[in-house]
């Protein structure tokens, strides 16, 4: 999963994008609003956080500016004012969420995987498709109650296959969603997780929970427990 | 004493005293001329009378033709008498109109002189009389004086000059009534632009309106321009008192952002302190920009104010499925700032979404205690309430900020600050609906 993060304040950038990074997710970052509004126009994201006191363009300018071009991802405003007038600004201009500074890092993490959730549809943080359940906050996946061990990587393929299950998603989407946006795009790595991936999940190759589609990239296809 | 009854009180004054004086001139310049008129006739029944005196030699004597000069003087207390006496002797002669009225004898006489004298006679009436001397010559030069006199009857100039001022005073009155109504309306319509001026200031204190407009006469457009001026200014000041306080909180809760960041929350006695500290700046801030009750009033309507923040708050607990049912009339207005509602409601709304399990109502009215308005705001969830010992407490942390437990009532004492720099009050029960029912009333006056 890839996150913007766009933050002036230097230091809290840095830490915040560390915090984010140990959880499990990609982080680019941005320090003002102009830089932050062309990388959200150009790359995919899954999620932006967004600091609403921004230099060049302010943050509520900034989701406007997706928000125009069609940009869909949701967005976590944090406010350092705390005034309900920015707060209702923010949501009006097309964010999902706010919180007010300073917060902990188990409530920015909350937030951001109930907003990645809320955006792929699902409404607890215990994915569960067939048998096989992913739980966002403890990144733990398991199989008819056997925890299986993984890689970081195979974790974040099995999390966005999971989260987006039933919709084809490209090989070029997984290593957009998964890896940093200088990853070598031309490299066959992503082949050679899913198949680790398959093998994990369906060592008997029998559910086949990953749908190879020719030339379209992959499906995640066991449904969704309600 | 209002500038209308001032004004008016003043000019009636002006205007009885110079009809008064003008009445009075004119009363006595009318007495003159009538008793000039009333001379001027006597004399010219003299002269008429004279003109058919003739002196009749052989018996020495005065005689008149037969035709008398007036018809009045024949015919009996017509008002018109003459009586010719001879020189300081007897009575020669009396006009018929005469007869059986008592005469008065004329006072000064002397040669060829004009005596216009008011004489009265013995049972009391009043007459005005003119006398002349005159003096006939026989052939032996000697000299026979006679006195003319002629008297009209008082009544008959006393009935003039009281019919004069019967008209006079009359018409004076119709004048001054006339003027008092023009000057009433004249006043009425100059200090219109005034009564206007009060009337729009009432509307901005009302907040119906944002500042006076520009369309007041000449003699007034410097008031109203530096009233407008003073209502700017006040306004400009406001906006960037708030935004130093916003840059202020931003400057601060961003350190504390990174302290708290940093301690990964290893550190639980600093990690509390940094709570503890984004707490008091949150309150205290909140307090300082709170506009509270400003004489040049500001009004924000309610519904929609209300309406935007149920909608953001919708979409952050978008997964709650919560119904807000929403009584509100369009036309009632919060007496204060848009910020300062903003508040009030975003706060209360956020604890009931946070509380509430399936439900939340808002509702406002306006209620009058003891003939005063007041704007009645309640906010209810069906959550789980606020325990009745725990309500007090609640209450009692918006004055101690910073015994504040973090994420806790921050919200709720915030909304109390708020209420009560309007002057109103909160309080806290059980709705109906099976939670908390936050009720918040502002006096509107």
């Amino acid at each position: 999963m890839r996150i913007l993060l766009i933050e002036d304040e230097d230091t809290l950038r840095e830490q915040l994008a560390a915090v984010i990074t140990e959880a499990g997710f990609i982080v680019e970052t941005a320090s003002d609003g102009k830089q932050g509004l062309f990388q959200g126009q150009e790359y995919p994201f899954d999620l932006a956080v967004v600091d609403l006191g921004l230099p060049k363009l302010s943050g509520i300018e900034v989701i406007q500016g997706w928000r125009s071009k069609g940009k869909d991802f949701p967005v976590l405003i944090l406010t350092a004012r705390g005034q309900w007038q920015e707060k209702v600004e923010g949501l009006e201009a097309g964010a999902d969420d706010y919180m007010v500074k300073p917060f902990s890092e188990e409530e920015l993490l909350a937030r951001i995987r109930a907003l990645l959730r809320r955006a792929t549809g699902w409404s607890q943080s215990q994915l569960q498709c067939g048998d096989i359940v992913l739980d966002l906050t403890s990144q733990a996946v398991s199989q008819c109650g056997q925890s299986i061990e993984m890689t970081a990587y195979e974790y974040r393929i099995l999390e966005y296959m999971m989260l987006n299950s039933g919709k084809v998603i490209s090989k070029t989407e997984l290593t957009e969603h998964i890896y940093h946006q200088d990853f070598d795009r031309d490299s066959n790595v992503i082949e050679v997780l899913v198949g680790r991936l398959r093998k994990k999940i369906d060592p008997a190759n029998d559910i086949k929970p990953i749908e190879t589609l020719r030339g379209r990239g992959y499906r995640f296809v066991l449904p969704r427990a309600v | 004493m209002s500038l209308n009854r001032r004004l008016l009180v003043a000019a009636s004054v002006v205007l009885f005293v110079f009809l008064g004086l003008t009445g009075l001139v004119l009363d006595n310049a009318f007495q003159n001329s009538a008793e000039q008129a009333q001379r001027d006739r006597l004399q010219s029944q003299i002269y008429a009378l004279l003109a058919t005196a003739d002196f009749v030699e052989i018996d020495q004597r005065l005689q008149l033709g037969d035709a008398l000069p007036e018809p009045r003087l024949g015919s009996p207390q017509s008002g018109l008498y003459a009586v010719i006496y001879k020189s300081h002797k007897g009575v020669v002669w009396k006009s018929p109109s005469s007869v059986a009225l008592d005469i008065p004898r004329y006072t000064r006489a002397k040669r060829a002189k004009w005596y216009y004298e008011p004489l009265v006679s013995k049972s009391g009436k009043q007459f005005f009389s003119l006398s002349f001397t005159g003096v006939w010559e026989d052939r032996f030069k000697k000299q026979f004086e006679y006195v003319f006199q002629v008297l009209e009857d008082y009544a008959i100039y006393n009935k003039q000059v009281a019919s004069f001022r019967h008209e006079l005073w009359g018409w004076l009155a119709a004048v001054a009534a006339v003027l008092l109504l023009a000057q009433g309306l004249i006043l009425r319509w100059s200090l219109q632009p005034l009564r206007k001026v009060a009337s729009d200031i009432e509307a901005v204190k009302k907040g119906s309106v944002d500042r006076l407009k520009e369309n007041y006469p000449l003699e007034i457009q410097g008031l109203t321009e530096s009233i407008n001026t003073f209502i700017d200014s006040e306004r400009a000041q406001r906006d960037r008192y708030r935004h130093t306080l916003a840059d202020l909180a931003h400057s601060l809760k961003t350190p504390l952002a990174v302290l708290k960041t940093g301690l990964h929350g290893q550190d639980k006695v600093l990690d509390d302190q940094i709570d503890h500290m984004r707490n008091i700046v949150n309150y205290q801030l909140q307090r300082a920009s709170s506009a509270g009750r400003t004489t040049m009033g500001v009004h924000t309507p309610l519904l929609k104010v209300v309406e935007r923040i149920i909608s953001s708050l919708e979409k952050v607990h978008a997964e709650k499925t919560i119904q807000c049912i929403v009584k509100v009339d369009s036309d009632l207005k919060f007496p204060g700032e848009q910020g300062d509602l903003m508040e009030l409601a975003g706060n209360l709304l956020e604890n009931a979404y946070k509380w509430a399990q399936q439900k939340i109502q808002v509702s406002a009215s306006i209620k009058y205690v003891n003939n005063k308005r007041y704007l009645n705001i309640n906010v209810e969830d069906d959550g789980s309430g606020i325990p009745e010992n725990r309500k007090q407490e609640v209450l009692l942390r918006g004055r101690r900020a910073d015994e504040t437990v973090a994420g806790h009532g921050i919200g709720l004492s915030i909304v109390q600050e708020i209420v009560s720099q309007y002057g109103g009050h909160i309080s806290l029960n059980d709705s109906s609906l099976g939670g908390a029912s936050i009720l918040l009333s502002i006096p509107l006056e």
